[in-house]
């Protein structure tokens, strides 16, 4: 069996939906919108997050995102993102919504301008009334086993656990949470924000996570493209090895050929017919 | 919205007298604003719109009403608006201003004419449709009509109520200006009561921000006038004549964008919006999609 069987076999499914990329697509700061799609072929992802706001109202030129990925098909995830309350993340939610474009949304509320980090109490509450909405709830978490069961509890279509703070790069910070996560929910598991490149990707889909949201990490790149695909490859990889099981760690060496055979095999060890036993 | 507001400047230049095609009339009153100069209070409240400027002095000596006569007449020239001078004619014709507005116990009309010519402009302060009528027989060009709410300026003249503007809109084909107590937040029973045009002392003055007071005098005075909107788009303040929702997302060039609407917290699907009635107040939110992690 080739890579794309195994990938075929071995969808990601959300909410009913199967995806066979494990890669969730930011889509903020590229450097262009060509650039933006260019990387968003090569990412090979099929969902893409992006954000909501006013409209500039000095424009008349449509500048949304959308123009540029209309012909792509692919699932939307607008986030809630300029949110604080609960109460802001469902406004933000519904006025996504009812652009038409589906009902899946990634709940982000902010509860700290320094650290973006999430506020646990505002997110439990709006993804519990947006699930009751009828929406599909994607919250972005802090990396806390209890908050994301209860999460989950609350009608989340996925967990998104972040690694590090938005933004910062820093990788996995908390590799030993993001483990237990993954190991005990119900639903898939997707790691969000603050992964830093493709190894902290492959780190986080060894770990168990059932796939990866990034955004800065490709959008900031020297060569977004490359590194889009850089991360698709990262992705598939620790995906590949999480099924195929790793081996546990030790303490000590262990040689990778048994030693009997070897040329320097001391002759004391030697054949029982040199000891006279035959 | 530019082309709005160019037909509104249009349809205000029919007024009888060059010079009384304001909509918010801007008096003095130094007590009001201590620490500040008379010319900067007034030169924010021209910033904020007012189309007519009265110094009014009842305590300072005859030079120093001089003094800041023409200091205003300086500063009224600059931004091209007519300036009035409280009683003292002679000061009208000393600086050049476009006119006096007297009181009831001042001048009578008729003297004040022989003095200024038919050209400059006479007001006076009426507080009764009799007095109005007077007025008006008498060749005012234009009246004051109140004082319509209790006010510090005139301590102790009762008030007349909007029920005397009512009449003065119905009784007298002058042009006539409300006063006395009004504020942004009474101005709308006045503009209801008839008032095309309005007055404000200490509420313009007294404010730490005389020019946004102007402009919000003037939002509602347009809003009532010529059925324009006041409504908050995105959070900016926006004067708009759209009747739908539809039309305000064309009225702001807005309708190649791919948007969602909110209006009062409640979305509007696309497909209401040409039925979706817009009224003064509103408070639209216009939101389309960005890139975004």
């Amino acid at each position: 069996m080739g890579l794309n069987e195994w990938l075929k076999g071995d969808p990601l499914t959300i909410a009913g939906h199967k995806l066979h990329s494990r890669f969730l697509f930011g889509t903020g700061r590229f450097p262009s919108p060509a650039v933006l799609q260019q990387a968003l072929d090569a990412s090979g992802s099929e969902v893409i997050t992006f954000a909501v706001r006013r409209v500039n109202l000095e424009s008349t030129m449509d500048d949304s995102l959308l123009q540029h990925v209309e012909d792509k098909p692919v699932i939307y995830l607008p986030n809630t993102s300029g949110a604080s309350t609960a109460e802001e993340a469902v406004r933000i939610a519904r006025l996504a919504r009812a652009a038409g474009l589906g009902s899946w949304i990634k709940v982000e509320i902010s509860g700290d301008p320094r650290t973006l980090l999430p506020d646990p109490i505002e997110t439990l509450h709006a993804t519990k009334q947006l699930a009751e909405e009828g929406f599909i709830v994607l919250p972005y978490t802090s990396d806390d086993p209890i908050l994301c069961r209860r999460l989950e509890e609350a009608g989340a279509a996925a967990i998104m656990p972040g690694g590090s703070p938005i933004g910062t790069g820093l990788g996995l910070l908390n590799p030993y949470n993001l483990g237990l996560i993954a190991e005990q929910s119900n639903v898939p598991v997707i790691i969000d924000a603050g992964i830093g490149s493709p190894k902290d990707a492959a780190e986080a889909m060894e770990l168990g996570a059932d796939g990866i949201l990034a955004n800065t990490p490709i959008a900031k790149a020297q060569d977004p493209v490359r590194m889009a695909h850089a991360f698709r490859l990262a992705i598939e990889a620790g995906r590949l090895a999480w099924l195929a099981g790793r081996i546990p760690k030790k303490r000590y060496a262990s040689a990778s050929s048994d030693w009997a055979g070897s040329l320097y095999e001391p002759a004391a060890a030697g054949s029982a017919r040199n000891r006279g036993e035959m | 919205m530019n082309e709005s507001r160019k037909g509104l400047q249009l349809s205000m230049a029919m007024s009888k007298k060059a010079g009384l095609d304001f909509q918010l009339y801007a008096i003095t009153a130094e007590s009001n604003h201590p620490g500040r100069s008379l010319v900067d209070v007034m030169e924010q409240t021209l910033i904020g719109g007012a189309g007519i400027v009265q110094l009014r002095n009842k305590t300072g000596t005859r030079e120093e009403v001089l003094e800041q006569a023409k200091a205003l007449r300086i500063l009224t020239r600059k931004y091209n608006v007519p300036f009035l001078i409280n009683d003292y004619a002679d000061i009208v014709l000393e600086i050049d201003a476009e006119g006096v507005h007297l009181g009831q116990e001042d001048m009578p009309i008729a003297e004040a004419r022989r003095l200024l010519g038919q050209e400059r402009i006479i007001g006076i302060s009426t507080h009764n449709l009799q007095q109005a009528k007077a007025a008006e027989r008498d060749g005012a060009d234009y009246i004051g009509v109140g004082p319509v709410f209790p006010t510090n300026t005139k301590p102790g003249r009762p008030a007349v109520t909007t029920s005397y503007v009512a009449e003065a809109a119905r009784h007298i084909s002058i042009p006539f200006v409300a006063i006395g107590g009004i504020s942004p937040s009474n101005v709308n029973a006045v503009l209801a009561a008839g008032a095309k045009r309005i007055c404000a002392v200490s509420s313009i003055v007294g404010s730490d921000d005389p020019a946004e007071v102007c402009r919000s005098f003037l939002r509602q005075i347009n809003s009532a006038a010529f059925g324009y909107k006041s409504i908050t788009v995105n959070g900016q303040q926006e004067q708009s004549s759209a009747r739908t929702i539809d039309e305000l997302v064309v009225e702001l060039g807005q309708q190649n964008k791919k948007l969602v609407v909110e209006l009062n917290g409640q979305i509007v699907q696309r497909a209401l919006w040409a039925e979706t009635v817009l009224h003064s107040g509103a408070i639209v939110e216009l939101v389309h999609f960005v890139g975004g992690g």
